[in-house]
C-alpha cells in the first residue's frame, strides 16, 4: 500500500509539474502580451504630451518593459523561428522556462508582473479567505446532499418530495451569478430584507468576538450561494444511484430479512452509491478553494478565484502559473485521496498504480 | 409493510415530458417560419430592458433584455440553437467522457499494453507534426514501427511480453481532467479560440472539451467497482479479449449513473454557454441562445423577466429529460 | 430557514456595535472603486484607481482643478512662463512654492523635480508609462541663485506643453539618493542611454534602493508631500487614507482648490460588481459611487427610497464612443463607401437607448463645448437613403443575388465589426448597425472578443470596422496619436494618413495662435467627416450617485469624475440629532 501511495503521489507531482509547464508555455503564446496590458493604451487622446507615439517609439518602450519582466529571453530550450521557413533553434539554459524551473526548485514562485510581490505571498493572502469558505461550503454541501438524497430516494411519490426534487432541478438550472445575485438582492437589500452584510470590513473599533461575528455574518451569503450551487449536482445523481442500488440483489435479500427501507438505504445502498461519486467529492474542496469567481466578485471577497481571474485578464503569467500549479497539485492530491478512500471502503477496488 | 422504494408511477409525467420535448423540437425547427413581430437578433432601441407587455398587438410579450432584444424571439431562436448545438454537445460530451472514464477505470495505469510499434509510429507522426530537423529520422521510426508490428504479429506471445509497453491511461485521463479544471477559464478559452473566429463545429468542439470531465469522473468511479464484479471476473476467466469485456460487459454497467446525470449536464452546458457569451467567445450578440439571454442579465440584474423565460424553459426541459431518463432506467431494470 | 436565523443572529451581533451614527467631520468617507489599485508605485501609473491614490499621497507641479476642468498650480507657485528656443524647443520657467515641504520639514526644491524626472528614465523601474508621457522633457535647468526656480527644456512646440508638463508626482531626492549621486548625470544622458549598455553605478544604486523600498505595496517608505498617508490596505478589499495632521498647505493663507483636503479619512472599498455596489450605496456601506452605469443609475433614480437618501449628478465626459474604419481594406478604400457605412449608425437612438440620452453628440473628435468645435458641420445621423446613394457613387452595384459588388473586387461587400465583449453599449451599437446594414443587403459579422484579443487584432489590422472608446481630455489637442501615418501600428488602427493630413495634425499640435488654431481644427473636423477614418458617435456621460448628507460634491467630466479631496460632511451637526 505504501509503495502504491508513493508511486501515486510521485505521479501526481509529475502531472502537476507537466500541467504548470504547459500553462507556462501556452500562456506566453497568447494574443495580447503583458506589456500591452501594462503600457497605457495606444490610440487614446488623453495624453497629448506623447506627441506622435510612433510605432518605433512604442517598440522601444515595449522592449524596456520586456527586459524588466525578464521576457526578452527565449521561451524554451528550443524555439521555432517565425516565418514560413520555420527552423528550430537551440538556446541552451538561457531561457525563461529554465529560469522558472530553477527558481521554483529554490522555492521562489516568481513575482507578479503588476506589483512585483512574491506569488506565494499573494496566493497565501487569498487562501486565507478562500480556504475556510470552501471548507465550510464543501462540508455543508456534502452533509446536506447525503441527507437530501436519503430523503428523496425513499419513495418516488409524495408531493413534498416532488417539490424538493423540482426545486433542486431549478437550482441546477439557475446560473451561479443569478443565484448569488438573487440572494444578494433578497437578503442584503434595504428595500427588502437587509440582515446580512455583503461588503466592507468589520467595524473599526470592534472586539475580536464582534469581528468574528461580523465575518461569520459576512460569510453567510457567499456560503449559502456556494452550497446551493453545488447541492443539486451532488444530490441528484446520488438519488438515482441510490434507487438503482435498492433494486440490486442484495437489497432484496436485506428486505427479506425484514430491514426497513431507511435501513437498507443507509446501511447497504449508500456505501455503494457513494463510490462513483467519491472522485467528485474529493474534487469538491480543491475546486471551491480554487475560487468561484462570480461569488467572490459579487460579495467583494478577496479570494483565490478573483486573484487568478484578474491575473489571467492582465496576462500576469507568474501569478497564473503559480495558481495553476497550486490548484492542480491540490486537485491531484484530492484524486489520490479518493483512490485511497476507494481502497478503504472496499479493498477489492484497489486501483492499479 | 410493503416496501415500495421505487414503483412505476402512472405514465402521465412521462407523456407530459415527451410532449414538452416535442414542442421544443417543433419550436426549434419552425423558429424561422413563425410570424413573430421581432427578430431575435434585432435591438429595439426604443425598448431597452422593458418588462413584458401584452396590450399592443406587436408588443414585446416577454419583454426585452438590456441590449433591446426581444425575449420571446430569443427563446425560440434559442430552442433552435439548443437542438443544433447544446443537445449534440451534451450527448457527445457525455459519450466522450464515458468512454474516457470507463477506459481509465477499467485498464488503470498498467492494464492496457500497446505494441511498441504504436509508440514508434506516434513518435514519427510527432516528428512530422513539429517539423523537426533530420527529416530522414521519421522514416527510420516508421520503418521500425512496421518491422516491429510484423514481428509482433508473427510472434504474438513474445510481443505481449517484450514488444509492448503499458499506457498509463488512468493518469493520462485524470491529468487532462485536472488540467482542464485547474487552468483559469479565461486562459483556457484564450488558448482554445486564439486565432481566427471559431466556426460552429469548432465551437461545438470547445463545448465538448470543457464539458466531458464530469461524465468521465463519474464513469471512472463506477467502473472501478464494475471491473471487480463477479461477472467481469468470469468473463476474464473464460479468456475473452479485454476490449470485448470492456465494451460488451463492463461499459453498459458503468454507464448506468449517466442516465440520471446527462440531463443535469445540459444545465451545466447552458451555464457554460452563458459564460462564453458573456466573454463574447464563439457567438456575437446576434446569435441568440438561452445561455446568451441569461448572460445579458449581468448587465442589468433587476430584469427578472429576462431570466424567467429561458429559466422556465430550461427547467421544463431538464425535468422532462429527467422523467424520460427515469422511465428508461425502469425499462432497463425490468 | 436555518440560515435565516443564523444570519439574523449574526446581523444582530453586528448591528449592536454599528448603529448608524451621525456624521462628524472625522467620519471616514467611503468611496467605491471597481478594482484594486494593485500597485501604488508613483512611477507606474497603471490604472485609474492607482492614479487617484497616488494623487492623494503625492503632489505635482500642476494638478487638475475639477471645478473648472483645467490644470492649476499645486507645488508650483504659478503657471510656468513660456519661452521658445530655436524652432523645436519650449522653455518653461517654474517656481516652487516657498511653503512646500516634505513631512520632515525639508523644503521641496528644484533638485527633487530633476531627480523625479531622472527616475523616469532609470532602467529596471516600472516607469515605462511615465517615460512615454514625460519623455519630451529633455533637461531641468536649475537656477543657481534660487533653488526653487528651474526651467524645463521641452522638445515640443505644442501650445499645450506648459499645462501638461507638470502633472507628475514629485518625489523626494533625499530619501532615495541622499548622496546626490544622480545630480552629476544629465537627464538627456539618461534618456539616450542605450538599452544594451549596463547602467551607470550611480543609477544602479538608486534603482536598487528604489526596488528595496517596495513602493508598489508600501508607499509609506517614500512619503510624499501630499495631504494623505496610507493607513491600511487590504488587497482587493479596502484602502484607508488618513489626512496628515500637519500638512504644509494648511498654513497657506488662501489655499487654491487643488491644495484643499477636507476629508479627515478616505476609505476606498473595492467592489467589483456594479449591482453589488449599488446595494452597498443603499446600505450606506459606501457614500460615493462614481461612474455609475446607465441602467443602475436609472434604477436608483426610479426608487423612491433611494431618491430620498441620495443625490445624483451627470456630467459630460471626454470619452468618445467611436467607430473606426480600416482604410487599408480594398472594399473600404473609397471614402464614399466609408461614408455610406457611417450613415447606417444611429447616434440619436443609440444615445437614448444606452446612455439615457445623457451624452453629447458631436461632429468630430472635439466636444461641442470646445471653442474649436466646428458648428457648421452637420451632426452624423442615421440616413439609409444617403447611404444607398453613396454606395452607388462609390461604384457598388447590387447583383441579382442581393450582394453588393464593385468592379475589380473579387468578393462582395461584407463587413466584420470588432469590439470588446462585456460592454453592453458596444453590443447594442453593433446590433443596430447590423440590422440597418441588413436592410441594404450588406452582411455584417459581429466579432466581440476579450479586451486583449480585440486590441491585438486592431493593432494587426485584422478588422473592417471597430467600435471602441477613445479617452480624451480637454488639456491638449493632439490627434496625431490616432490619425498620423507614423502612428500606424501603434495608436492609429485605421491606417489612415496622407502627407497633407499629417502636416495638418502636426500644425494643430504646435500652433499657438488661437485664431489660426481654430481654423486648423475646424478644417480637421471637416476632413474627418469627409474622409471618415473614424466616426465619433457621441461623448459619454459620467454619472455619480452619493449620499445626500455629503457636501461639496464637485462632479467633473475628468477621471475619477469628482473632486475627491473636496468632499466633506456637514460642518456642524445640530446637537438635537445626537441621542
Amino acid at each position: 500500500m505504501l509503495r502504491w501511495l508513493i508511486a501515486r503521489l510521485g505521479r501526481a507531482a509529475a502531472a502537476a509539474w507537466l500541467i504548470a509547464s504547459l500553462v507556462f508555455i501556452a500562456s506566453r503564446l497568447l494574443p495580447g502580451s503583458p506589456e500591452q496590458q501594462a503600457l497605457a493604451e495606444a490610440g487614446d487622446l488623453s495624453r497629448p504630451a506623447a506627441g506622435v507615439l510612433s510605432a518605433a517609439n512604442q517598440a522601444q518602450n515595449r522592449l524596456a518593459l520586456r527586459r524588466r519582466l525578464g521576457l526578452e529571453l527565449p521561451l524554451f530550450y528550443v524555439t521555432r523561428s517565425p516565418g514560413p521557413p520555420g527552423r528550430w533553434q537551440w538556446h541552451g539554459t538561457a531561457n525563461q522556462y529554465h529560469a522558472w524551473v530553477v527558481a521554483l526548485l529554490h522555492g521562489d514562485w516568481g513575482h507578479s508582473y503588476r506589483d512585483g510581490q512574491p506569488v506565494l505571498a499573494l496566493l497565501r493572502q487569498a487562501l486565507v479567505y478562500s480556504l475556510p469558505l470552501a471548507g465550510a461550503a464543501a462540508g455543508l454541501a456534502v452533509g446536506l446532499a447525503l441527507a437530501l438524497a436519503l430523503y428523496l430516494a425513499q419513495e418516488p411519490g409524495g408531493l413534498l418530495r416532488q417539490v424538493v426534487f423540482t426545486l433542486l432541478s431549478a437550482l441546477q438550472v439557475m446560473p451561479l451569478f443569478l443565484l448569488a445575485l438573487g440572494l444578494l438582492l433578497l437578503l442584503a437589500n434595504p428595500d427588502f430584507i437587509n440582515i446580512l452584510p455583503a461588503a466592507g470590513q468589520g467595524p473599526a473599533d470592534a472586539t475580536r468576538w464582534q469581528l468574528a461575528g461580523y465575518w461569520a455574518a459576512r460569510a453567510a451569503l457567499p456560503l449559502l450561494s456556494l452550497v446551493l450551487a453545488v447541492l443539486p449536482e451532488l444530490t441528484l445523481p446520488l438519488v438515482a444511484l441510490l434507487r438503482y442500488e435498492t433494486r440490486a440483489g442484495y437489497a432484496t435479500t436485506a428486505r427479506a430479512k425484514g430491514l426497513t427501507a431507511m435501513q437498507i438505504l443507509r446501511r447497504h445502498a449508500l456505501p455503494n452509491a457513494v463510490l462513483p461519486l467519491l472522485t467528485t467529492l474529493a474534487d469538491l474542496l480543491p475546486t471551491l478553494a480554487a475560487g468561484v469567481v462570480v461569488v467572490e466578485v459579487l460579495f467583494a471577497l478577496p479570494g483565490n478565484g478573483r486573484l487568478l481571474a484578474e491575473a489571467a485578464a492582465a496576462h500576469d503569467y507568474p501569478l497564473v502559473v503559480g495558481g495553476v500549479l497550486l490548484t492542480a497539485g491540490a486537485r491531484l492530491l484530492g484524486l489520490v485521496l479518493a483512490d485511497v478512500l476507494y481502497f478503504l471502503l472496499d479493498p477489492r477496488l484497489r486501483p492499479a498504480a | 409493510m410493503k416496501v415500495a422504494l421505487f414503483s412505476s408511477r402512472p405514465q402521465f409525467g412521462y407523456w407530459l415530458a415527451l410532449a414538452w420535448l416535442a414542442l421544443l423540437a417543433g419550436a426549434g425547427l419552425l423558429a424561422p417560419l413563425l410570424p413573430l413581430p421581432y427578430a431575435a437578433a434585432n435591438a429595439d432601441l426604443q425598448h431597452i430592458a422593458t418588462p413584458p407587455e401584452w396590450s399592443a398587438p406587436s408588443a414585446h410579450y416577454l419583454g426585452t433584455d438590456s441590449l433591446g432584444r426581444d425575449v420571446l424571439a430569443g427563446l425560440l431562436a434559442g430552442a433552435r440553437r439548443l437542438l443544433v448545438l447544446s443537445l449534440p454537445a451534451v450527448v457527445l460530451a457525455t459519450v466522450a467522457g464515458a468512454l474516457a472514464g470507463a477506459a481509465a477505470g477499467f485498464w488503470g495505469n498498467r492494464g492496457l499494453r500497446l505494441p511498441v510499434a504504436v509508440a514508434a509510429a506516434a513518435l514519427a507522426a510527432l516528428w512530422w507534426g513539429l517539423e523537426l530537423p533530420l527529416s530522414s529520422m521519421p522514416y527510420w521510426l516508421l520503418g521500425i514501427a512496421i518491422i516491429l508490428s510484423l514481428v509482433s504479429w508473427r510472434l504474438y506471445r513474445l510481443a505481449a511480453r517484450w514488444l509492448s509497453f503499458a499506457l498509463p491511461l488512468d493518469s493520462l485521463v485524470l491529468g487532462i481532467v485536472t488540467l482542464l479544471g485547474a487552468v483559469p477559464r479565461l486562459i483556457l478559452l484564450l488558448v482554445l479560440v486564439a486565432g481566427p473566429t471559431p466556426t460552429q463545429a469548432q465551437f461545438l468542439g470547445v463545448l465538448i472539451l470543457l464539458a466531458w470531465p464530469d461524465a468521465a469522473r463519474l464513469v471512472r468511479g463506477q467502473m472501478l467497482r464494475v471491473r471487480v464484479q463477479p461477472f467481469v471476473e468470469a468473463a476474464r476467466a473464460s479468456g475473452l479479449h479485454a476490449g470485448r469485456i470492456w465494451w460488451r460487459h463492463a461499459l453498459p454497467h458503468a454507464c448506468r449513473p449517466l442516465l440520471a446525470f446527462a440531463p443535469l449536464s445540459l444545465a451545466s452546458l447552458i451555464a457554460l454557454e452563458s459564460a462564453l457569451a458573456f466573454l463574447g467567445i464563439g457567438q456575437g450578440p446576434d446569435i441568440v441562445s438561452w445561455g446568451s439571454i441569461l448572460a445579458s442579465m449581468r448587465q442589468d440584474p433587476t430584469t427578472w423577466w429576462v431570466a424567467a423565460g429561458p429559466g422556465v424553459a430550461l427547467l421544463a426541459t431538464l425535468l422532462a429529460l429527467q422523467a424520460v431518463a427515469k422511465a428508461r432506467q425502469l425499462e432497463v431494470n425490468n | 430557514m436555518r440560515y435565516y436565523w443564523l444570519g439574523s443572529l449574526f446581523a444582530l451581533l453586528v448591528s449592536a456595535c454599528s448603529t448608524p451614527a451621525a456624521k462628524q467631520a472625522s467620519t471616514p468617507i467611503h468611496i467605491r472603486w471597481a478594482r484594486d489599485p494593485e500597485t501604488l508605485d508613483p512611477l507606474a501609473l497603471s490604472n485609474p484607481s492607482a492614479i487617484d491614490a497616488i494623487n492623494l499621497l503625492h503632489l505635482a507641479l500642476l494638478q487638475v482643478d475639477f471645478q473648472h476642468n483645467k490644470y492649476a498650480p499645486a507645488l508650483a507657485q504659478d503657471f510656468p512662463g513660456v519661452r521658445y528656443e530655436g524652432d523645436s524647443l519650449t522653455l518653461l520657467d517654474y517656481q516652487l512654492r516657498e511653503a512646500a515641504t516634505w513631512d520632515n520639514g525639508e523644503p521641496v526644491l528644484a533638485t527633487d523635480v530633476d531627480f523625479t524626472l531622472k527616475l523616469m528614465h532609470c532602467p529596471g523601474l516600472p516607469n515605462e508609462n511615465s517615460r512615454a508621457q514625460y519623455g519630451f522633457i529633455r533637461q531641468v535647468r536649475i537656477d543657481p541663485a534660487n533653488p526653487r526656480r528651474f526651467t524645463l527644456v521641452c522638445r515640443s512646440r505644442s501650445a499645450e506643453t506648459a499645462s501638461i508638463s507638470g502633472d507628475f508626482p514629485v518625489l523626494p531626492e533625499a530619501a532615495l539618493d541622499p548622496a546626490h549621486t544622480l545630480r552629476s548625470l544629465l537627464l538627456a544622458t539618461l534618456q539616450d542611454w542605450p538599452l544594451s549598455r549596463s547602467p551607470a553605478p550611480a543609477v544602479a544604486a538608486v534603482v536598487r534602493r528604489y526596488q528595496q523600498a517596495n513602493l508598489a505595496r508600501q508607499p509609506h517608505n517614500l512619503p510624499g508631500c501630499g495631504p494623505y498617508r496610507l493607513a491600511s490596505w487590504q488587497t482587493n478589499q479596502e484602502l484607508h487614507f488618513q489626512r496628515k495632521a500637519h500638512w504644509w498647505a494648511d498654513k497657506l493663507p488662501a489655499a487654491p482648490i487643488v491644495l484643499q483636503a477636507r476629508p479627515q479619512e478616505l476609505v476606498f472599498s473595492v467592489l467589483p460588481d456594479d449591482a453589488a455596489a449599488a446595494l452597498a450605496l443603499r446600505r450606506h456601506d459606501i457614500d460615493v459611487y462614481p461612474q455609475v452605469p446607465a441602467r443602475i443609475f436609472q434604477q436608483l433614480q426610479a426608487s423612491q427610497a433611494a431618491r430620498q437618501e441620495l443625490v445624483f449628478y451627470t456630467h459630460s465626459s471626454y470619452d468618445i464612443l467611436t467607430v473606426g474604419f480600416n482604410t487599408r481594406r480594398a472594399a473600404l478604400r473609397d471614402r464614399r463607401t466609408r461614408q455610406a457605412l457611417s450613415r447606417l449608425f444611429d447616434p440619436v437612438r443609440l444615445l437614448a437607448a444606452t446612455q439615457l440620452g445623457q451624452g453629447t453628440r458631436t461632429v468630430g473628435l472635439l466636444p461641442p463645448s470646445s471653442s474649436f468645435y466646428n458648428d457648421s458641420l452637420p451632426l452624423p445621423a442615421y440616413a439609409p437613403a444617403e447611404a444607398l446613394a453613396l454606395l452607388q457613387q462609390a461604384g457598388w452595384q447590387r447583383g441579382a443575388d442581393g450582394h453588393w459588388r464593385q468592379p475589380g473586387l473579387a468578393t462582395p461587400l461584407a463587413v466584420v465589426l470588432r469590439y470588446r465583449a462585456e460592454e453592453a453599449t458596444f453590443a447594442t451599437t453593433g446590433l443596430q448597425f447590423k440590422s440597418a446594414a441588413a436592410q441594404l443587403g450588406i452582411p455584417v459579422t459581429l466579432l466581440p472578443a476579450e479586451g486583449s484579443v480585440t486590441t491585438a487584432a486592431l493593432q494587426a489590422g485584422d478588422f473592417d470596422l471597430y467600435i471602441r472608446l477613445i479617452k480624451g481630455s480637454p488639456f491638449g489637442l493632439n490627434f496625431a496619436t490616432i490619425l498620423h501615418s507614423e502612428a500606424i501600428g501603434s495608436g492609429n488602427f485605421t491606417g489612415f494618413g496622407r502627407p497633407d493630413t499629417d502636416r495638418l495634425l502636426v500644425a494643430i499640435s504646435t500652433e499657438g495662435n488661437l485664431a489660426r488654431k481654430r481654423q486648423l481644427l475646424r478644417r480637421f473636423q471637416a476632413i474627418i467627416q469627409e474622409e471618415m477614418p473614424v466616426l465619433p458617435l457621441f461623448f459619454l456621460p459620467y454619472r455619480l450617485a452619493a449620499t445626500r448628507q455629503l457636501q461639496h460634491i464637485v462632479p467633473s467630466g475628468l477621471k475619477p469624475g469628482y473632486a475627491m479631496t473636496a468632499l466633506a460632511w456637514p460642518a456642524a451637526v445640530p446637537p438635537a440629532s445626537h441621542p
